[in-house]
């Protein structure tokens, strides 16, 4: 009796750690977990190309010009000050000024966003952050959606009306250096997330976000030439032909298509994640909106 | 005590891997009605509207954190000769599948993630050896970024017969 009783425990004791195991580690593939530093210079130890574009008013012409060369400017001969071009994005921050002045005639939309006496201008420099009565870090994109309704007006996030509010208000801050602060507490854990999921591999190609933009930078996929992701999240909202206007979010959907991989919604936490660790690896780097991208 | 028995007999069976296993697709995912859905931004409008994308991903693990699905494991493949392969069709998969980051003669916009495949029957691999490359690269490279076509189901056997057939011919 004795006996039959601990081989009956065992085995639920087995059948339950097979079932848990099965559960909680499904097997999974990283790309080798590349340290990074939090701020936009630590790509010097990645691609090594941020001496080219680490001063966007003075990028080298001929740089700019040489189509072998110019992905070494990580595409930021596209954003102004260099790029003084009109373009859609110009007409996406005017939408955003309106919509911003509809939204906050009593002032009640930026305290919601979390302005402080007054200073637009350091808004887009300090998001993603921890926002308490959501209880989690959001990215400004989210919070735009969600203090849009409070007053009943519909902002979804990827949407041209939200995005053309985040643009106008990252113009606002224009040459402001991207800060957050990633050190410690919710936004480090959301960093260290981020981290992971840019390294784990998903899709039908087994892709991570890694196996291009950090371990293939410079090398071509026909006509598209990969580049360092330190530095990128200073010019989004972006103008592309296709999109109109596309937010970090939906360019994280547009690589997951791109890579035979089901895109998540824009506002997920996964990408939200994601969102927190590119922000970090754009510390330091200043704003520089409407910028537009190919196609 | 049969029915822990026959529950641990079945969670040993459930396979490993499995694209399509059970599992549900997490709620994040942009999906409607089973399948993958692609955001379209309209000019002036506060709501983002979702079109069904050219193909379908949703039998492949996402990003999300929900997701409960397991990647195919790298998977070991023993080609039987002979290679009876067709080149023609070869070159035509190649065209579709590898010049993305493989450098194919002919190319005006060479792809460089991959090794060049000029003069490629210069090296003399043995055909199994390019098959399980193709099949499945991870059996060599633990890091390798080759898609593994086989073990993924992108790629049938006889297709896998016909690049290799191409790629041993290339001059
Ligand atoms: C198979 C290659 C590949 C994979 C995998 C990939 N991308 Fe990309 N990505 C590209 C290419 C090519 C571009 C356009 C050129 C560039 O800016 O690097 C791009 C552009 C981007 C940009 C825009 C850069 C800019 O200047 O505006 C961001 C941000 C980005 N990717 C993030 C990601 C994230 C996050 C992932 C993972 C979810 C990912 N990518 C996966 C190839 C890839
Ligand atoms: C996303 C990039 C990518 C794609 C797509 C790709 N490969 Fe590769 N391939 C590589 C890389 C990188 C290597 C170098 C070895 C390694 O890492 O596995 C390689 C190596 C190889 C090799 C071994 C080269 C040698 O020196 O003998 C063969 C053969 C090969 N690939 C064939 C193919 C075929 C056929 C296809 C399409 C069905 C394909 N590859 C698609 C990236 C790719």
């Amino acid at each position: 009796m004795k006996t039959r009783f601990s081989l009956f425990a065992a085995l639920i004791a087995a059948s339950a750690a097979v079932a848990t195991f099965a559960q909680e580690i499904p097997y999974r593939e990283y790309e080798p977990l590349d340290p990074y530093e939090p701020v936009v210079s630590g790509d010097l130890k990645l691609s090594g190309t941020y001496q080219y574009w680490k001063d966007p008013a003075n990028l080298d012409y001929r740089m700019a010009g040489n189509p072998d060369e110019n992905w070494k400017l990580n595409w930021k001969f596209m954003d102004p000050p260099f790029n003084q071009a009109v373009h859609g994005g110009h007409f996406a921050v005017d939408r955003g000024e309106k919509l911003f002045r509809q939204l906050n005639a009593r002032g009640r939309f930026a305290s919601c966003l979390g302005v402080r006496n007054h200073n637009l201008q350091n808004l887009r420099a300090g998001y993603p952050r921890w926002r308490a009565d959501l209880k989690h870090v959001a990215g400004l994109e989210e919070v735009i959606e969600y203090c849009g309704g409070k007053q009943g007006r519909v902002l979804q996030n990827g949407s041209y009306d939200n995005s053309s509010l985040s643009i106008y208000l990252a113009s606002l801050g224009n040459g402001q250096p991207i800060n957050i602060d990633v050190a410690s507490g919710p936004m480090k854990a959301a960093y260290e997330r981020g981290r992971r999921l840019f390294h784990t591999k998903a899709g039908a190609f087994n892709f991570a976000c890694s196996s291009c933009h950090t371990h293939n930078i410079g090398k071509r996929l026909r006509g598209n030439v990969i580049t360092t992701i330190y530095g990128d999240a200073a010019h989004y909202p972006v103008y592309r032909t296709q999109y109109m206007l596309q937010s970090l979010h939906l360019r994280f959907t547009e690589c997951n298509l791109d890579t035979r991989t089901q895109p998540l919604l824009p506002g997920s936490q996964p990408y939200t994640d994601l969102e927190v660790f590119v922000t970090a690896l754009t510390n330091g780097y200043p704003i520089s909106v409407p910028a537009e991208r190919d196609w | 005590m049969r029915f822990f028995l026959a529950g641990l007999a079945l969670s040993l069976a459930a396979p490993a891997c499995c694209a399509e296993s059970a599992q549900p697709l997490p709620a994040d995912a942009s999906v409607s009605g089973g399948k993958t859905m692609a955001p379209q931004v309209i000019v002036n409008s506060g709501r983002l509207e979702w079109a069904p994308y050219k193909r379908d991903y949703t039998r492949w693990l996402t990003l999300s954190y929900q997701d409960r699905r397991a990647t195919p494991e790298p998977t070991r493949f023993e080609m039987k000769a002979p290679l009876a392969g067709d080149k023609a069709r070869g070159k035509k998969l190649a065209w579709e599948w590898c010049i993305a980051c493989h450098t194919l003669p002919g190319d005006e916009w060479p792809g460089t993630v991959g090794s060049p495949m000029a003069h490629y029957k210069q090296f003399k691999h043995p055909d199994p050896l390019v098959f399980q490359q193709i099949f499945d690269a991870r059996i060599f490279n633990p890091n390798t970024v080759m898609p593994a076509f086989g073990t993924f189901g992108l790629l049938a056997e006889q297709d896998i017969r016909d690049l290799v057939a191409y790629l041993q011919n290339i001059e």
